[in-house]
């Protein structure tokens, strides 16, 4: 993951947002700027800062159009929940929070992106499956935010290690995964590299493990399916013995791209990332980029296939406290129709929600400039049947996105990991956390 | 628990006979039983691929072990007199990515359409025991085309590993060790199950241990066929208003992407002994058996998904897996095992054979799967003109 320059830590983000807001009201009291509207904007630092720029660019040049000051702060990745938090307590904050997963606990603060997705269905089509899963709340029948794009999680591995094991063409299979990561850790002294840790790559690794062995955790009408079967003990067992046997105690405790730092200093053997681990090697060593390839998440157990959470699904908020809310819808509905713009500037990171603004996908993964060979990023073609939404097999409901973003699984993984805890304990103590969760937001 | 009524396999199978129309005198030709067909029979029976069409779709030919038509000509799952596959001129002429040599044993199973119904016919073509089976570099000409494969990838920008292992084959193994005892995991570490010990164990470690006369029961193939025109219910279009319960598919088609027909295997076995399953496995295992039969080890036959993941998985019962990629296993990875795409009208040659689990006694355990093929080798159709369920 590449971090922006400019993102700032959470504290100086609300000094920064104080200030602004600050500067606005004085602003505010000159005649110069007394027809001028206000957009603000709190986002998460992309992985890749050229997006981050463009975004800018488009945003100011946006604001231009709709004689609108266009205010962009941006937190990093694993600050944005606090951040927004910590916005709508100051009741003074951003017209519109961007996260890069479902705000779905958010929901009472935000207005109904029905609309949005209204206007821009004459455009673009109906609301895509991942985007209708992952912003639309079935108690109250509305859209909590809007989704514009999604990055998907495939695996990405050294393919010269994984030849030295015999599997030049990398695990294609969970059990692949672990027979060969031990290998590779025995006879190069590489472990693998999936993230454990308490962050957006640990939750979405995590998350998705459990769901392709079906350990599921919510049922679709959030009542809490974890440990109610043996699927969770079997992956939990399953993740000891991958840890044990390939893994590295690095695993636990990297921060935001940990495993990204170590894979591209070739110390780790693979892991699950969005494709700016790629990219970020592409610019930095095309030697090593050259030895990474892409294939699709490993095939699933229990009839679960081939299978894998979003990295990031792109999710926009607009606060029901915001002053420009006018703004802020018109403001999303022209992002969605700079998809293919966003796609390009995040370097094919960016994957449309909706597939139209981006008609020849496939031909831009299949000749890609940076890529060596230029068909690298082709594995991802198929991406969005095998990706399905946070949430699943709900929706992304306040319930499970307050389990994903409280780290429970990767609290609950490394309990097993270091030792703490064994697999039906952690699992039981996990259900019980799950089950107060959502016995809280039922009654919301 | 249930088990198979004794003569009820010769009863349905019996009932079935009746219903048919006097076998017609075969020729003596192997060719000769293809061509004879009437009219009607316009599917025809399954041959082997062209060592061309392997690699055209990614696959070293020399690498499928125990290939019909180079190996197996006898042996399981041919018994007595049987053979495998016989020389047919008339394969290539028929289909041009095939070569001359027709396969007539025809290994019935259950597709996973959640009827249990055994319907489904394949022809194990051979076995694919190492990853490395699969080309990395292939480039042949075709008139003014190349047909390419760069990085594994062919020109459609797939690799065939990651295809066919899209696609799940089920083998359930007989888990009961000569000495009588029920082994619950595989002897192949990293697929034991964490739900049961790691000893005793059955063996996996060679393509033997799928053949017919290893197997408890028959077959199941993963429900992920997609029909080319959606009729099978398949979703795969992101709009809500088109499948309103998300995509639920494979990214492929089996009949339209996997063009070798191949699978990966997923064994399944039982973690808990069917003689003593305990209290929470009891009522599961029995509950299968009242409605499947016991298979050839004593444990219940699995026909469905929904008995395998809902309740035999999921409840601890049981516990699935694959094979190390590199071989190390020692088993069979993948099947390559084209399922036939209609068994009607011909594609069952009156020369073919049924390959399914017998019981001790040499009777079916699935009469129905007799019946069907039988129907289906002699009138072109399933029984009654049905579905075979």
């Amino acid at each position: 993951m590449v971090t922006a320059p400019d993102v700032v830590s959470r504290r100086e983000f609300l000094g920064k947002a104080a200030a602004t807001t600050a500067a606005a009201s004085l602003a505010g009291s000159g005649k110069v700027f007394a027809m001028r509207k206000t957009l603000r904007i709190l986002k998460w630092a992309h992985f890749v800062p050229e997006y981050d720029g463009w975004f800018a660019s488009a945003a100011a040049d946006w604001g231009r159009e709709h004689q609108t000051k266009v205010v962009i702060d941006k937190v990093p990745v694993e600050g944005i929940g606090a951040a927004a938090t910590a916005d709508l307590k100051s009741r003074r904050g951003h017209d519109i929070c961007i996260f890069p997963w479902p705000p779905a606990h958010f929901y009472q603060h935000a207005i109904d992106h029905t609309g949005i997705y209204q206007e821009v269905a004459s455009r673009y089509g109906a609301i895509p499956q991942l985007a209708y899963r992952s912003t639309f709340n079935p108690q109250t029948k509305q859209h909590f935010a809007v989704a514009d794009f999604w990055m998907p999680s495939p695996l990405h591995f050294f393919q010269d290690y994984w030849a030295q094991v015999g599997m030049p063409l990398g695990p294609v299979h969970y059990g692949a995964l672990r027979s060969g990561g031990r290998k590779l850790r025995q006879q190069l002294g590489i472990p693998s590299g999936l993230a454990f840790s308490a962050t957006l790559e640990g939750n979405v690794t995590l998350h998705t493990i459990l769901y392709s062995r079906r350990a599921w955790l919510l049922e679709g009408h959030e009542g809490v399916l974890f440990n109610k079967n043996a699927f969770a003990f079997e992956a939990l067992r399953y993740l000891q013995a991958l840890y044990e046997e390939s893994g590295t105690s690095e695993q636990l405790t990297w921060g935001s791209a940990g495993n990204v730092r170590a894979m591209l200093a070739r110390k780790t053997s693979s892991t699950t990332n969005a494709i700016s681990l790629l990219r970020t090697a592409e610019k930095q060593d095309p030697g090593v980029a050259g030895q990474i390839l892409l294939q699709p998440p490993p095939l699933g157990t229990a009839g679960m296939g081939v299978t894998a959470l979003p990295h990031v699904t792109n999710c926009s908020a607009v606060w029901r406290a915001a002053a420009n809310q006018d703004g802020a819808r018109q403001f999303l509905a022209d992002l969605i129709g700079n998809s293919r713009q966003g796609f390009e500037k995040s370097l094919g990171c960016n994957f449309p929600i909706y597939p139209k603004t981006v008609p020849d996908l496939i031909v831009r993964l299949s000749k890609d400039a940076q890529a060596s060979p230029s068909y690298k990023y082709v594995e991802l073609k198929d991406a969005l049947h095998w990706t399905p939404n946070l949430g699943v097999p709900g929706f992304a409901s306040p319930a499970y996105m307050e389990i994903f973003t409280s780290s429970l699984v990767p609290r609950m993984v490394q309990s097993v990991l270091k030792g703490e805890r064994s697999a039906t304990d952690a699992a039981s103590v996990a259900a019980i956390e799950m089950q107060r969760i959502v016995s809280r937001w039922q009654q919301a | 628990m249930k088990t198979i009524p004794k003569g009820a396999a010769r009863y349905v199978i019996a009932l079935a006979l009746l219903a048919l129309p006097p076998l017609a005198m075969p020729g003596p030709a192997a060719a000769q039983d293809v061509a004879a067909a009437s009219a009607g029979n316009f599917n025809p029976p399954p041959c082997d691929y062209s060592d061309t069409f392997y690699k055209d779709n990614g696959l070293d030919p020399t690498q499928v072990v125990g290939r019909f038509g180079t190996a197996r000509r006898t042996g399981p799952p041919a018994t007595g007199n049987q053979v495998n596959w016989v020389a047919d001129s008339t394969c290539a002429t028929n289909d041009p990515n095939r070569r001359n040599f027709r396969i007539l044993a025809t290994t019935g199973g259950f597709p996973d359409d959640g009827t249990g119904s055994p319907n489904d016919f394949i022809s194990i073509l051979g076995f694919v025991t190492n990853q490395t089976a699969f080309e990395t570099t292939y480039s042949r000409g075709v008139g003014s085309q190349q047909i390419t494969i760069n990085g594994s990838q062919n020109p459609r920008g797939i690799a065939a590993q990651d295809v066919v292992s899209n696609f799940e084959a089920y083998a359930l193994v007989k888990q009961r060790l000569p000495n009588g005892v029920f082994a619950t995991n595989p002897c192949q570490a990293d697929m034991a199950s964490p739900l049961a010990p790691a000893t005793p164990c059955f063996q996996l470690n060679n393509v033997n241990t799928v053949f017919t006369p290893n197997l408890r029961q028959d077959w199941r193939f993963a429900s992920n066929r997609n029909a080319m025109d959606g009729s099978d219910n398949n979703c795969i279009s992101d709009d809500p208003t088109v499948c309103p319960n998300g995509v639920s598919d494979s990214p492929f088609g089996y009949f339209c992407d996997d063009l070798l027909g191949m699978w990966i295997i997923t064994y399944v076995w039982y973690t808990v002994d069917p003689a003593n399953p305990g209290p929470v496995c009891g009522p599961v295992l029995q509950a299968i058996a009242a409605r499947n039969g016991l298979s050839l080890d004593g444990s219940p036959i699995i026909k469905t998904a929904d008995e395998t993941n809902n309740q035999v998985e999921a409840n601890g019962c049981g516990a699935e897996g694959q094979m190390a990629l590199d071989g190390s296993d020692g088993g069979a990875i993948w099947l390559v095992c084209p399922a036939i795409p209609d068994p009607r009208n011909g594609a069952i040659a009156r020369d073919a054979f049924l390959d399914q689990v017998r019981l001790p006694n040499g009777a079916p355990q699935n009469p129905q799967m007799t019946a069907n093929f039988l129907s289906l080798q002699r009138t072109g159709q399933f029984p009654g003109g049905g579905n075979g369920s």
